[in-house]
Order: structure tokens, then sequence, then C-alpha cells
């Protein structure tokens, strides 16, 4: 039975393999041609959970704008720690070429003893595609933002610190730190500074849209740093000065209506025109009743 | 001399006119059908292969089908606005020349209509004018405005014609059997009483006002399809005016080409005199020289303010142009000038000469408003597909052009074997008026 | 073990192979597979759109309290046609069809040409939907000019009135008109139908999915801004910037301004260029033949530049 189902599948692939080269066989190219492009990275985000991240991208050794994303890879994230390594998770690579894990703010980790995460994330190969694999060290750091008004002014607080495996806060020193609002399309970048003494504060501008309810959502990044990695917070509050709409201009030449002089005018001349059609119309058949009513006459 | 026997004399005059199909008409229907067969092969083509058969493209997006959209409706709306003037005014020559001028203008805003239907790409879809209009649309306007007019045309038309159908009716013993009844329906009980007399007396008259009000309307609609926009050519505030003059000029020559083939094939000379070719000969010289100047105003301010818009349409106009150019606007408008200026000149030939040059220039007066205008937008062209950078109009549209120039001469021809082209009862009002005839006494 | 994988590679690519033979036309999209085979595959097998279609009738309504406008920056531009290109593939045009077309401007004879890459300008006074006699083209609350290929009539009298030439007219009978992969909305466009209107229309679907529209995105140089005035922010895919401070530290201006259509895009001036306007000539023969009446593009040919 076993064996009876391994033959379909296998006929079955060689059936579909057939069709492939039918219809992709034009299109193969060498994979030799391309260069892999394998990058691994991890994004704490704002509700503390982390992710894992892999970019697989194949790029034309020639022309470096010819890339193609490898779809379907099987990509296998590991936690290590020494000879130690625990599986955190596994998963595919989207059409983008993309493959994520998000791990829960719980989770637990091995850490080694300065302090860093040691993450792997494994690409086993296949007969087509050699192997690929990349390791990251990543110290875990808290970050606060804290949005509040001083003095009526619109101040944002960001505080940063590491807790190390005796529960001890440590302020963090000289940390590159964006400060963003979101928008509809992306987040825009209100002022890049650094953290000290585990403490960055900016001062909010007055002239903020934000959305129709003048909320807006304000971002602290830590981006692509070499101890921490990628580092989100987030927070939404009403800062927003949002700009009235203009009213709704009702019959104008663009709109749904017309301008009301305009039905005024048509109408007017529409029912004058057709009024004289009407009485001209009716004048006629009282020409006929008239004719008709002398033929009768004559035939009496 | 008796009133019924005189009507009798007349039907008996023009019914050879009516009945009898000389061997040139047949041969003329004949050619007529023809031309006609042909653009109806266009139209099947331009049907199941789109608008790519035509020579519009994206930028001249409307060609001839517009240009002789507008030329037929002005033309019908020039017709109105004569007919009016020549019933309201009671002109003393209009007898010979108001049936010409009225089947003008019902014949030409038939075929004017049609010409927009071939400009538009989803015919199956005409009805969502009336499912979803938008009042802002001038495309809107002008829709009411034609069916308004056509109806309006029609009407004024039926009522010039109901006098002679009950003319006719009791004075074709000898006609077949289908003719009697289709003019005795058609005459509408029409027995030349006083009274019935006076009413449609008055119902013409106030029905011929209308239709001079209604023509202007109906031609400013139309300017404003291109003058509303903001494109370099068309935006003048004069074009309102400049078309009714424009359309009248066309008008007036159309009716005098008319009368003189008329004249000629069916031996009228009796009926369509000398008198009539000067009238309208001096008509058209005031009209000539009003559409010069109007002419004249439009392109000087063009050309004096000096808009760089402005200028690049006028260097295409005097460039690329250049004979289509000096034809319309100087050939034109000065060659009837100069014909129908002298007293000598006016023959009825010469005039009819000048008719034609003026119907042929002002052809081409509209085409050089549409096409050159959209020929150099706002944004300069840069294509390298030939088709979409210059307009060249393809034989399916010319096979088109032809089939309505056609089917307009088709059916006056056919509308001339109903009723006689001179109107008999004109004849008869007109000798009643002088006292030749006595009425009959209804008792 | 590798058998398996092997396996389970090729059901994933005969599930495209199969689906393929259905659907015949569309964007490709190429991937390559875990067992190093690169494939082209139907973009549509696996870019299905999540949100849910948006009929004619909720297209009219516009995406709430947004105000959407462009920026195009003339001084990064070096005509690379990526923008046009991008479009062409998203919005299933032919090679000539353009919803934002490139043209080469001088201003006068002294000054040297630009590149102006020029989509709908989404006016909001638009002349277009003025004229319209059916309401297939109308204005939405978040500044779209958009076209119902369904309602209208294909008068053209919008293509005359548009002082921007930015409407195209589907003249003759194409395959693709057909093509019924996605049920037609006024947001994409697609399929196009014979003898109807079709413009650039800001791609509403992929500003639903907060995604910028295909031209921005693909454009190498960041030329072309997007964003939503209300919010005062846009962006090129790159960088995020306020609106309002961009257009007035840079000397924005809209294009025949004079006109009074008031439109939503916004051209920053061609100074201190990034490119030398020569760069802009590494193109098509017959792309290079459209510039052919520019004074300066004459100049260049005579001297056997191009």
């Amino acid at each position: 039975m076993k064996g009876k189902i391994f033959k379909l599948t296998y006929i079955a692939s060689f059936i579909t393999s057939l069709l492939i080269s039918i219809n992709c066989g034009a299109q193969e190219i060498d994979v030799s041609n391309y260069r892999m492009l394998y990058n691994f990275s991890t994004v704490k985000q704002h509700d503390n959970s982390r992710v894992l991240e892999v970019s697989f991208i194949a790029r034309n050794k020639k022309s470096k704008k010819d890339k193609i994303p490898v779809f379907d890879a099987e990509i296998d994230f590991f936690n290590i720690l020494n000879d130690k390594e625990v599986l955190l998770g596994t998963s595919k690579t989207s059409k983008e070429g993309i493959a994520q894990l998000t791990l829960p703010e719980n989770q637990s980790y091995l850490t080694d003893e300065e302090g860093y995460f040691n993450f792997k994330a494994v690409f086993e190969g296949t007969a087509g595609l050699d192997g690929e694999e990349e390791e990251l060290a990543i110290k875990d750091i808290f970050i606060e933002l804290y949005l509040s008004e001083i003095d009526s002014v619109k101040t944002v607080l960001v505080k940063a610190f590491t807790i190390d495996s005796l529960r001890v806060e440590t302020p963090v020193e000289e940390v590159d730190i964006i400060i963003s609002i979101g928008g509809m399309l992306s987040k825009m970048t209100l002022e890049e500074g650094y953290i000290e003494n585990g403490e960055y504060e900016f001062e909010f501008p007055t002239d903020i849209p934000g959305d129709v309810n003048g909320d807006l959502t304000v971002y602290s990044i830590i981006d692509d740093h070499k101890e921490f990695g990628n580092v989100n917070k987030k927070e939404t509050i009403n800062w927003g000065v949002f700009h009235k709409q203009d009213k709704k201009e009702n019959n104008k030449l663009w709109s749904d209506a017309a301008p009301i002089w305009m039905y005024v005018v048509l109408t007017f001349m529409l029912v004058g025109v057709w009024a004289n059609y009407i009485y001209t119309i009716i004048n006629l058949f009282k020409i006929k009743k008239e004719g008709v009513n002398l033929e009768l006459e004559s035939k009496v | 001399m008796d009133i019924e026997q005189r009507k009798r004399e007349l039907v008996k005059e023009f019914s050879p006119m009516l009945r009898k199909t000389t061997t040139i008409s047949k041969i003329w229907i004949g050619f007529l059908i023809a031309v006609i067969a042909v653009g109806f092969y266009a139209l099947i083509l331009q049907f199941t292969k789109g608008h790519i058969v035509t020579g519009m493209r994206d930028n001249v997006v409307w060609g001839i089908y517009i240009i002789n959209f507008i030329f037929f409706v002005c033309l019908s709306y020039s017709g109105a606005f004569i007919a009016g003037i020549l019933h309201f005014f009671k002109t003393p020559w209009k007898n010979s020349v108001s049936r010409i001028v009225e089947i003008t203008t019902v014949l030409s805003i038939i075929i004017g209509p049609i010409f927009i239907l071939l400009c538009i790409g989803r015919l199956d879809r005409l009805h969502y004018l009336f499912l979803y209009p938008r009042i802002q649309s001038p495309i809107t306007w002008d829709i009411i405005a034609i069916l308004t007019d056509l109806i309006g045309c029609f009407l004024y038309l039926y009522l010039t014609f109901i006098p002679d159908f009950s003319i006719l009716r009791d004075n074709s013993d000898d006609a077949p059997k289908w003719r009697k009844k289709l003019y005795s329906i058609l005459s509408f009980g029409y027995q030349d009483t006083t009274s019935q007399r006076e009413r449609l007396n008055k119902i013409t008259r106030i029905m011929s006002t209308m239709i001079i009000a209604m023509a202007i309307v109906t031609y400013s609609v139309l300017a404003w399809i291109f003058s509303l926009t903001v494109q370099p050519g068309w935006n003048s505030t004069i074009f309102a005016p400049y078309f009714i003059i424009a359309g009248l000029y066309s008008g007036v020559s159309v009716i005098i080409v008319a009368m003189y083939l008329i004249r000629k094939y069916y031996h009228l000379n009796h009926y369509i005199r000398k008198v009539h070719f000067v009238g309208a000969g001096i008509i058209l010289l005031v009209i000539s020289l009003l559409f010069g100047y109007f002419t004249f105003t439009e392109y000087f301010s063009r050309w004096f303010s000096h808009k760089t818009h402005d200028i690049e349409l006028l260097e295409t106009l005097f460039n690329r142009y250049f004979w289509e150019f000096i034809f319309a606007n100087y050939i034109g408008v000065l060659v009837p000038i100069g014909i129908l200026f002298f007293k000598k000149f006016r023959t009825i030939k010469s005039i009819t000469f000048a008719a034609v040059i003026a119907i042929l220039g002002l052809w081409f007066n509209r085409y050089l408003i549409v096409v050159p205008t959209l020929e150099t937008p706002y944004i300069p062209i840069q294509d390298t597909r030939p088709e979409f950078i210059h307009y060249s109009s393809t034989w399916i549209e010319w096979a088109l052009s032809f089939t309505g120039i056609a089917a307009f001469i088709l059916f006056f021809m056919l509308i001339m074997k109903l009723v006689p082209i001179i109107p008999i009862s004109g004849i008869i009002d007109q000798e009643r008026k002088s006292k030749k005839i006595k009425p009959k006494i209804i008792l | 073990m590798s058998s398996i994988t092997a396996v389970a590679g090729t059901s994933l690519v005969s599930n495209f192979a199969l689906e393929e033979e259905k659907k015949t036309t569309g964007e490709k999209v190429r991937l390559l597979t875990p067992d190093g085979k690169i494939v082209e595959v139907e973009a549509s097998n696996i870019n299905k759109y999540p949100e849910a279609h948006i009929t004619p009738a909720e297209s009219r309504k516009g995406i709430p309290n947004r105000k959407f406008v462009m920026v195009i920056d003339l001084a990064k531009c070096k005509n690379a046609r990526s923008c046009v290109e991008s479009c062409q593939k998203a919005h299933d045009l032919d090679y000539n069809e353009e919803f934002i077309k490139i043209q080469l401007i001088q201003n006068n004879e002294e000054s040297l040409p630009y590149w102006f890459p020029k989509p709908c300008f989404h006016c909001d006074e638009p002349p277009c939907v003025t004229v319209c006699p059916t309401g297939a083209t109308f204005k939405r609350d978040d500044n779209i000019v958009l076209v119902d290929n369904e309602r209208c009539i294909g008068c053209k009298f919008c293509v005359t009135s548009c002082p921007y030439s930015a409407r195209i007219f589907n003249w003759g009978h194409k395959d693709k008109f057909e093509n019924t992969n996605q049920p037609y909305s006024p947001e994409t466009g697609i399929p196009a139908t014979e003898g109807t209107i079709m413009k650039c229309d800001f791609c509403p679907d992929l500003l639903r999915q907060g995604k910028l529209p295909y031209c921005a995105k693909a454009c190498p140089m960041g030329v072309i801004y997007f964003g939503d005035k209300n919010e005062d922010i846009v962006t090129n895919g790159e960088e995020t910037v306020r609106f309002s401070e961009l257009i007035n530290d840079r000397g924005g201006y809209r294009h025949l301004e004079h006109l009074g259509t008031k439109p939503n895009v916004y051209y920053l001036p061609a100074v201190n260029r990034q490119f030398p306007l020569e760069r802009g000539f590494n193109i098509d023969e017959d792309i290079i033949e459209r510039y052919k009446n520019v004074p300066y593009v004459q100049d260049l040919k005579k001297r056997g530049k191009i």
C-alpha cells in the first residue's frame, strides 16, 4: 500500500515536472549566475515580542538589479549556547523571500556570560541550492516610552536599560535613537538623537496633524544597533492638530448635483418649449375635430 | 377663377414631379444607394473592429465625424432660423424657398446627430445619458437641445405641410390608393375653412418664433461644447455668436445650391426665379461679411495678445494647415464677397458658385477649429507614432461622411415625391390676397 | 530526506503549472524554488489581495479622511522610466499606453530642459468631471479622480477638456479586455474596456493596503513622493517628510497653475540637479525619438551625442 502511494507520487511528480518543462522551460535560468544573499536580523517589537527574520534573495552576479526571491525555503531558527542548540521554530520564505518567526515576550532564551542571546538561522540546502546559515548575538534591551505634557510642553521621554541575570537594571549609554510618528504609508522621522544615562528627552512639535481625531502614534526606534539589533516601541496619544477638512462643496460644476440655477434655467426653458408644443398639438386636434365634423355634416 | 379649380390646376402641374420618376433621378437614386451601401459596410467595419479603424487617436479624439456633426446641425439650426424668419416676417417671395428650407432643417437635424453617434465608443450604453444624466455637462445640454429641436422642427415642418396634404387629398382622384390614404391621414382633417386656416396660421406663427429662439439656444450650446473647455483654440467668448453666423453662412449657401439643383432638374424656372437667387445672394453677402468679421476678430485677438499656446496653435495653422487655412478663411470668405458685392456678377450661376465656395470653405473652417487645436495641447505631444501626432482621416470616415451627404440628398428626393417642393397652399394664399381667385363659399 | 524535499518542491511548482494553464495572461513574477529552479508564475496566483473587492458604487466614496497628494522632485529625475514600466505592468497596459508619461520640457530657450513625469493631476476642480455626461468620471473626497469603465459611454469629451492630456482611450479590441481574473473595479481599472477612457488612478487599491502607488514605489531615485495632505506627510518609500515643509522649502509649484484646475500633483523645480540631463537618453531608440522636437535634443543630435 505504502509502496503504491510512493509510486503514484513518483509518477505524478514526473508528469508535473514534464509540465513544468513545457511551461517554464524557456524561462529557466542557470542558478550559478546568481549570488545568494542570506541576511538574518531581529526586531524587538513594541509589545516586547521578538521577531527573527531571514531575507533570502538571489542576485545576479552581473546585473545587481536582477533579484529573485527564494520562495518556500524552510528556515530553522535556533537559540544556541556553546554546544547547546534549541530549535525555536521553523518558517518558510514568502514570495518576497522573507521568513519570519515571532517569539512571545515570555520566551526564555539561553544567555551567555556576557548577557547575549545567540541566534542561528539555518537553511538546510537542497540538491539545487547550497545550505546557508548565519548567527546573531543580541543583548536584550528594555525601552520605556513616556508621553506627557510637562509645563504644557509635549514631551517624549525614552528610558532604556538592560537587565542582568541578577535582575539589576543598568541604564544604557550612547545608543542612537529615532523618534518618529506613524503615517498612513510610512513612519516620519521627527528627530534622531542618542540615549545618555539611559534617557532621552524630546520636545514634541506642536503642529503635527495626526488623524481625524487628532490621535497620533509616536515611535521610538533603535535601528540596527550592533549590540541590541532593532528595537521598536510605540505609543498613541491625542497630540495632533488635525487640519480641518474643507467643507464638502455641493452644487458645483464637478460635484454630483449641479448648481441650482442650472436646474431652474433648464426647467424654465424646457417647460416653455414643451408647453408650446403641447399647445400646438392641442390646436391641431381642434382642427381635426372641425374637419371631422365638417365631413360628417357633408355626408348627412 | 374659383379656388378649387385653381387647386386642381396646381396639383396637375406638380403631379409629374410627385408621381413620375425620370431616368436621371433613377440613376441618381441608384448612385446614392450605392454610396450609402459603402458607408454601411464601413459602419459594420467600425462596429466590429472598433474605433481603431478611424484616424482618431488619443490626442485628436474627435475627427471629421464631429466636424460633419457641427456642419449638419448648424445647417439645421440655420434652416430653422431662416424658416422662422421667412414665416414670421411674411417675406413676400418666401413661398418658393420656404419648403426647401424646412426640408433641409429637418433632414440635417436627423443626419447630424448620427455623426456624433459614430464618435461614441460605447453605443450600447447610450441610454446611460438618460439613466445617469449630469446637468453640468454641455453634452447633456446638447442632447436635450437636439431632441427638443428635432421634435420642434418636425412639428413645424408638418404644420406647413398640412394645407398641401389637404389639397392633394382632395385632388388626387387618379392617384394610387396608398397615396390617397396617406394624404388623407396626413392632412389631419384639414378642410381649409376660414377658422381652420386661421388656427393653423396662428400656431404656425407661434412655432416659427419658437424655432428662431430655439435655434439660437441650441447653436450656442453646440459652440459651448468647444468654448467651455480651457483649450487654446476653443476657449473663446465669441464662439456662440460666431457659430450662429457660421451656421447661417452654410445654411443659406446650401439652400442656394438646393434651389439651383431643384430649379434645374425639375424645371421650376417659373417659381424659383432670379429674384430669389439675388435675394438669397444679398443675404449671403451680409452673412459672409459678418462671418469674415468674426473670423478675423477671433484669430486677430489670438495673434495680437500673443499668448504662448495661442501662438503655437497659430503656427500650426500657418504651417501645417497653410492651404486649408487660406482656403477656409480667405478664399471661402473673400470669393463669395467678391462675387456678391458687385451687381453685375449676381447671376444665378455665379451666386450658386459663391455658395459652393462658402460651403466648402466653412467645412474647412470647422476642420481648422477642431483638429489643429487637438494637435497642439498645453503639454506638447511627445510620441513616436505618427497617427497619434497628426490626425489623418481614414476611408471609413470619408465613406460615412459621404453616406451622410448621400442620405441627405436621397431623403430630399423622396420627400419631394410626397409633397410638391413649391407649396401649393402658399401659391393659393398669395393669389387669394391679390384677389386673383375667389373663395368657394361654404354653406 | 532529499527525495521528500524534491517531491514537495515539485508539487508546489505543479500547482503553479496547473493554474498557469488556466490563465494565460497577466502579470508574471519570477521566483527561485528551494530546489534551485527559477520559475515564472502568475502574480495573481500568489498575489491575492486580502482586501474586499471594491465595487463601482463603493469606489465613488473614497478612503475616508484622506486627501492624497503627490510631489514630484524634478531635480532627481533622470528618465529611468521605472515608474512608467511598473505602472504599465500593474495596470496591464501596452507598450505605448502610459498613465504616467515622461515629457522633456524646456521652459525657455536659455534654460536647460528637464525630465517631467506627468501622471493625472487629480485636480480639485477637474474639467474632465465637469463635462462628463454620465458621471462615469468622478471626484472623490480623498482627492482622487477615477473612471468607472462600466459607466463610460466613450464620448471622449473628457479627453478634449483635460488640459494635461492625461487620458487614454481604448481604441480597438484586445484580448486583455476579456481578462476575468479579477472582477472589475474602478479602483484597479482592470480589466479595461473597449471604447472607454482610462487614466492614472493613484492606485487606490494599494492605498487601501497602506502601500505606495506603483510609480512612487518603483522609482529608483525617489523622485515621486506620495501621501496624505491631512496628515501632512509624504513619502517616496525611503524618505518620509512633511508635505508643507517640502513644498515651502523647495519652491513647490503646480503645472499650469493659471488654468485654475487646482491639481493635486506638485512639482519641485529642477534646481541643483542630481544627474546631467544626458543621462536620461540611455533608453530605447524609439523613446528618444519622442523628444526630437525639443530644440536641445536637436542640438545634441547635431553634435552626434545621441
